[in-house]
């Protein structure tokens, strides 16, 4: 069996990962990925965690976040298409009219 | 079915119909004043009623309505208290004031004038403010009714608002006044604070708390408010004795608050008759009557009392002298006879105030009512230097009008002279009795009041004269405008009351021949062993506490107890006879001229009233609006600049963070990581993880 610190190291990285993508990105798809990514590494948290307790409670607490994550990303879709409509561009760096 | 149920009726009824003629007199038929005459009529009624009541020994004293319960603390209430005094002051201002809404018929509505519902609307809320103010039971409820006179003087004064004069007569005795009440209002509240409670009569009032701290037993809540301030008994009574007595000089007219009162004239003469009579400047006296008991307690208070009075006494009758125009003549005689009430009151003459104060009632009263007469007669002139020979004209309002002036004049056997000689009586035997300065002090106002007696009777009868004698000097004069009954019927009442009403109190009459006559003085002293010396409001109460208490006045017969009773009546008789000779040598003559021009220079400072207007202006202008500037400056730099200096930093250093806020998500995001790993680390060293 593979030790649970291994599922931790993988999901270290996949969120480190995530976390890049936001911070260096200006498309705003690539920003939805890399919040799927994130999102996905506390789902491999918590399903890991789970197997090292034998409590079901994080496999039902990952299916919880898959289905956050699809009403996430639909909100998100609408979101770059409205984006997309008012500066002909999915560059999240253009769309900063709502600051002072 | 007691009277008592209906005591709060006596001051609702005009209270009601200034609710009427304000919102319906346009409808009514003489626009609201049917509705007023009604309503005073049955107030007089009432009034009669509880005074038949009180004259059967019953008295009433009972809190009504509590609009403010204290818990731990003083309530704030409205009531009801009727005593002798109230009652005798319940028909004095009812009376008056349902035969000044009679008179306003002749003087407003025949007249034409227009605005009537709003001023028969003011006429019966000055009614109703002062019969409040006449039978409330705490001081709080008397200032609120106090402030309400003043306010109803501020509108009827104010009446004809489109021309000049009026309105500024009536801001000026609105902020006049006002000067005064503040000092009243902050007496009112130090009473409320020393003694927890503005109840006039009682055990539990104040004056008999007072009563009983100046007696040595002071109670622990006075004694607290003492230990805090830092003064005696004695002093702290003084001061707040005073304070209270700011807004009684202020409404009535008192030396150097009486400025506001001549210019008062610019009102409508029946408003004049109601404020000078009855209502706005009587309340000042009656306060002080009112709170008697608490005043007798202080001899610098009576002391004061006593020379204000004297000296405003004289001071008034000396400008009147020369004044060319009727109804100032009898402003300043007002203003004078207010100050004979001020000297008995300061003087001990409890009985003789309020007995000047009921005749001066009826006769000045019935001198503005005449005086209303001659104007409508004249066309609204007032000079009298424009009438002459209305003698023949106008013979009731004439014979009235001479009633009054004897009245006020003091001859025998009109009502002043019993009233006035009472009140100089007083203050000479208490003089003579009273051991020290205060002995001396009523001597000096005494002497002041005697002096004022030879200029009251001149000037009254250089105005009879100038009037209603010699020949018209003037074509309106000649061919004077009639006048109906609505102003004789008013008018003969009072001329035959101002020649009677002094058979109230035959007190020199009592003290030489014997007979039981002196009624006033036994309705005021009220009956042995009756309900009301419970009250401590009666005079038997006031005369043991002038006997016994801290200003141990007493009473002095230099002339033993007849000859000093003749003497006084007779030296006083004296100087009022000379004073009507000299005018009658002087004006009553066809062809009358200005004999006040000889006085020169004396005149001019005469006819400017001494200056008073011109150095409270400069008092205004000089020295106050100076300092308002400075505050206004502080104000505008020192408090506002530190508000807005705090703004200013918030606003600058606002305006320098916000650059942060980018618009660009991915700093957001990148805020938030640093933050997350700030905490980390944080967490990490606080947790001991490395």
């Amino acid at each position: 069996m593979i030790p649970t610190q291994y599922y931790l190291l993988l999901s270290a990285a996949v969120f480190c990962i995530g976390v890049f993508g936001v911070l260096t990105r200006r498309n705003a798809l690539v920003f939805l990925m890399s919040v799927e990514l994130i999102l996905n590494a506390a789902n491999i948290n918590l399903v890991a965690f789970s197997l090292q307790y034998g409590n079901l409670s994080g496999q039902v607490f990952s299916l919880f976040t898959m289905a956050l994550a699809a009403a996430e990303v639909a909100v998100g879709l609408g979101i770059v298409l409205v984006l997309y409509r008012n500066f002909s561009d999915v560059d999240v760096t253009e769309a900063t009219t709502m600051r002072w | 079915m007691s009277a008592f149920d209906f005591a709060p009726a006596i001051a609702l009824l005009p209270f009601v119909s200034f609710l009427v003629a304000l919102f319906g007199g346009q409808y009514l038929p003489k626009k609201g004043a049917f509705a007023g005459i009604a309503a005073t009529a049955g107030s007089l009624i009432l009034s009669a009623w509880v005074a038949v009541t009180v004259a059967g020994g019953e008295t009433y004293n009972e809190a009504l309505y509590t609009f403010t319960a204290g818990l731990d603390t003083f309530s704030l209430h409205l009531g009801i208290l009727i005593d002798p005094l109230t009652a005798l002051m319940l028909l004095i201002v009812s009376f008056i004031a349902l035969l000044v809404h009679v008179f306003s018929l002749g003087y407003m509505n025949d007249e034409g004038e227009t605005g009537l519902p709003r001023y028969y609307a003011g006429l019966g809320l000055f009614t109703a403010s002062m019969l409040g103010f006449v039978f409330a039971d705490n001081i709080l409820m008397a200032f609120m009714f106090f402030e309400l006179v003043g306010l109803c003087s501020y509108l009827l004064i104010g009446f004809n608002f489109r021309e000049e004069g009026p309105p500024s007569a009536a801001k000026k005795a609105f902020l006049v006044t006002r000067f005064g009440d503040y000092f009243f209002l902050i007496g009112v509240v130090g009473i409320f604070v020393t003694f927890g409670t503005g109840v006039f009569a009682g055990e539990h009032s104040f004056a008999v708390m007072a009563e009983h701290a100046i007696n040595g037993e002071v109670a622990e809540p006075i004694q607290q408010t003492l230990d805090a301030l830092g003064v005696g008994v004695q002093t702290w009574f003084t001061i707040l004795g005073l304070l209270v007595l700011g807004g009684v000089m202020g409404k009535s007219a008192q030396f150097p608050l009486h400025t506001w009162l001549p210019d008062a004239m610019e009102g409508p003469t029946p408003v004049s008759a109601l404020i000078h009579a009855a209502t706005m400047v009587a309340a000042g006296v009656y306060l002080v009557a009112r709170m008697y008991g608490f005043y007798v307690l202080t001899p610098t208070t009576m002391a004061i009392i006593a020379l204000v009075g004297g000296f405003t006494a004289l001071f008034a009758a000396t400008m009147g002298v020369v004044k060319q125009e009727l109804k100032q003549v009898l402003a300043y005689s007002t203003i004078s006879q207010y100050g004979y009430m001020m000297l008995a009151l300061g003087s001990g003459g409890y009985i003789a105030a309020v007995f000047h104060l009921t005749t001066h009632a009826v006769f000045k009263a019935l001198l503005f009512l005449g005086a209303g007469a001659v104007i409508i007669a004249m066309h609204h002139e007032e000079n009298m230097w424009e009438m002459g020979g209305l003698k023949d004209k106008m013979p009731v309002t004439y014979w009235s009008f001479l009633a009054g002036s004897l009245a006020l004049a003091g001859i025998v056997p009109f009502a002043g002279f019993w009233s006035k000689d009472e009140v100089l009586y007083e203050a000479l035997i208490h003089g003579f009795g009273t051991e020290g300065g205060l002995g001396t002090v009523f001597l000096v106002a005494y002497a002041m009041g005697l002096l004022a007696v030879f200029f009251t009777g001149f000037y009254t009868f250089r105005m009879v004269y100038l009037t209603f004698h010699g020949e018209p000097r003037t074509e309106t004069a000649r061919k004077p405008h009639g006048v109906r009954w609505n102003v004789k019927g008013p008018l003969a009442v009072l001329g035959i009351l101002a020649t009677t009403i002094g058979f109230i109190n035959l007190t020199p009459v009592k003290k030489l021949l014997g007979p039981e006559i002196d009624f006033l003085h036994k309705w005021l002293a009220g009956e042995e062993g009756s309900g009301w010396e419970a009250l401590a409001t009666g005079y038997h109460h006031y005369e043991g506490l002038l006997h016994d208490g801290p200003a141990h006045v007493l009473v002095g017969e230099p002339l033993g107890a007849d000859g000093t009773l003749i003497a006084s009546a007779a030296v006083s008789l004296g100087l009022a006879v000379a004073g009507v000779l000299a005018a009658r040598s002087l004006y009553k003559v066809p062809e009358p001229v200005e004999h006040t021009n000889k006085l020169g220079s004396i005149k001019t400072l005469l006819m400017h009233n001494y200056y008073q207007d011109e150095y409270q202006v400069w008092l205004a202008t000089g020295f106050t609006y100076p300092i308002s500037r400075a505050a206004d400056k502080f104000d505008q730099g020192v408090v506002d600049g530190v508000v807005n200096g705090i703004s200013s930093v918030s606003l600058f250093s606002g305006s320098r963070i916000r650059k942060i806020q980018t618009g660009v998500v991915s700093n957001y995001a990148f805020f938030i990581t640093v933050a997350l790993v700030v905490l980390l680390v944080v967490f990490g060293i606080q947790g001991g993880w490395f």
